[in-house]
């Protein structure tokens, strides 16, 4: 794999869950290249959340290939894991969850530390320097359940980035946190791009998005309907121009 | 294995019996219970039943028809629960009914065929009656979850945690997973004729169930719920034998006091306005 190769590439992929009679995603064609931010817009059940799950292979590809950091989704699925941040759409854990924040974040790396090996000092090292990334070093040593929504959204994206993914996939990340976090999480991101890394967000908040170049993708009834480049400031009107849909007319 | 301590040998038997079964269902119950596939634990622990009612009946080995009985159930439901979408519960109460259903028929068959002696032990337990294999066995078997919890340590609090997260970070989820009901089910299956049919749910879920009311990490759970699950059975196994009462039942009384002390001092119930 060059550099200039793309990170993400499905080439006409169709996603079905299990037991329904047809596929969620039909034909999708999706490349994304190293350190571009992609922003996935589209009515509620559009598909969003499922091409997030097919890129990091969560859901079975039931037709075409796709090909992430250089393995193959369908077969080896583990390995584009341990190399994919996602963040999941919509958590809350219950207050009695028998989980420390800085064990949480740990947890995002057990994946590419492998089997029956321990976490060694490295891993350590990593789940430190994510909390900082957040802001989220005091913490540390708190119950996971017992912090608010905005905090656990933070933690869980602290856990992605805790094992420096090549890929970070964010559902609606900034639907629990306030306009400083959100100031703080774009400015993350937009260095997080220039470093290389390809972002593809979902999000319904388009007024403050990083300072980058920005690729929209729109989609509609599993199919991708738009595809291209904008200015941050625009993004809001190129979905709303782009959705024949009801909830963006 | 302890003779050194306790010179009467039905005693010795009946205590280390209770001893390594405890400690092996208090270690699955912690994962039982954390998963939240305790509807799971709860059909295997009556498959195994049914399958060792089966096998009494046919007069074939007992322990190998309950662990054949519990593995089968554990492939079964495995593939509709490792799903984090689907929710098996129709069909773990339809197998639990078949199981019970099989498993009442056979003991009831072999009480008119005079044979009920033993179909109870099947029941309610039976501490007296073991052979060292057995007890080896559940020393093995003891072994064998102790091993699993700390080998694959970072997978199960993966997916304790949350299995579509745990998933997401590259854990494979489905073969730990599978990995753990089946030791579950042999576990299940081995401490079957100790503990009886009826009871042996008790062994599983009340330690993790105290465990949970003092401990705020998943750590402290898996030590403290096969100590305790240990000392309230061993303190089971001596009284009953001293006085003569049935051991299991008696053991699965304790548990629940147990339980129920610990729920009222629990101090995860306290309010407190203490600064920490
Ligand atoms: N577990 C599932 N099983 C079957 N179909 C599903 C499942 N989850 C989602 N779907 C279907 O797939 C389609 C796309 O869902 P998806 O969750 O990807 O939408 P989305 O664009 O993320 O929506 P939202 O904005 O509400 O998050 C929907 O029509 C939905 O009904
Ligand atoms: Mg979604």
């Amino acid at each position: 794999m060059t550099p200039s190769d793309p990170i993400i590439r499905l080439e006409n992929v169709y996603t079905a869950y299990e037991g329904a009679d047809r596929p969620t995603l039909t034909d999708i064609s999706f490349s994304v290249g190293r350190g571009e931010f992609v922003v996935v817009g589209g009515p509620n059940g559009a598909g969003k959340t499922t091409l997030l799950e097919t890129i990091n292979g969560m859901l079975p590809i039931t037709h075409g290939t796709a090909t992430v950091c250089g393995h193959d989704v369908r077969g080896d699925g583990v390995q584009v894991r341990c190399r994919v941040g996602y963040l999941l759409q919509n958590f809350a854990f219950d207050p009695l969850t028998p989980f420390t924040v800085e064990e949480v974040v740990l947890m995002g790396r057990f994946g590419m530390i492998g089997l029956i090996r321990k976490p060694r000092k490295e891993d350590h090292e990593a789940v430190e320097k994510a909390l900082h990334l957040l802001g989220i070093g005091d913490l540390a040593k708190r119950p996971i359940g017992k912090l608010s929504g905005g905090q656990q959204q933070k933690v869980l994206l602290a856990q992605n980035l805790a094992r420096d993914p090549q890929v970070l996939l964010l559902d609606e990340p900034f639907s629990n946190l306030d306009m400083f976090a959100r100031e703080s999480i774009n400015k993350l991101l937009s260095r997080l791009v220039a470093s290389g890394i390809a972002v593809v967000i979902v999000s319904h908040a388009f007024d403050d998005l990083p300072d980058c170049r920005v690729r929209v993708v729109v989609m509609h009834d599993g199919r991708i309907s738009l595809d291209r480049e904008c200015l941050p400031a625009d993004v809001g009107q190129v979905i709303r121009h782009a959705g024949s849909a009801p909830c963006y007319a | 294995m302890l003779e050194f301590i306790i010179q009467n040998n039905i005693v010795c038997h009946a205590v280390e019996a209770m001893l390594f079964a405890s400690v092996a269902c208090a270690i699955l119950g912690v994962i039982i219970t954390q998963v939240q596939i305790s509807s799971i634990g709860f059909t295997m622990a009556h498959a195994a039943f049914a399958g060792a009612a089966v096998g009494m009946f046919l007069s074939i080995n007992v322990t190998i028809c309950a662990i054949l009985a519990g593995v089968c159930v554990a492939f079964l439901i495995g593939p509709l629960s490792d799903k984090a979408r689907v929710s098996p519960d129709t069909a773990l109460g339809l197998l639990f009914g078949i199981s019970m259903a099989v498993a009442i028929f056979f003991i009831a068959y072999m009480q008119t065929l005079g044979q009920g002696f033993s179909a109870m032990g099947l029941l309610f337990g039976d501490v007296i009656s073991l052979y060292r294999e057995e007890i080896y066995l559940l020393a093995l078997i003891c072994v064998v979850a102790v091993v699993l919890v700390v080998v694959l340590y970072k997978e199960i609090t993966g997916i304790i945690f949350n299995k579509r997260i745990a998933e997401s970070v590259g854990i494979r989820v489905k073969p730990v997973y599978y990995a753990m009901l089946f030791v579950i089910a042999l576990t299940v299956a081995l401490c079957l004729p100790i503990i009886g049919g009826l009871l042996i749910y008790v062994w599983l879920v009340t330690p993790a169930a105290i465990a949970l009311q003092f401990c705020y990490r998943l750590s402290a759970m898996f030590m403290v719920a096969p100590i305790v699950a240990a000392a309230i059975s061993v303190s089971g196994a001596l009284a009953g034998l001293e006085y003569s009462l049935p051991v299991a039942p008696l053991t699965a009384v304790l548990f629940s006091v147990v339980f129920i002390a610990a729920v009222f001092l629990s101090p995860k119930r306290r309010v407190s306005f203490r600064k920490y």
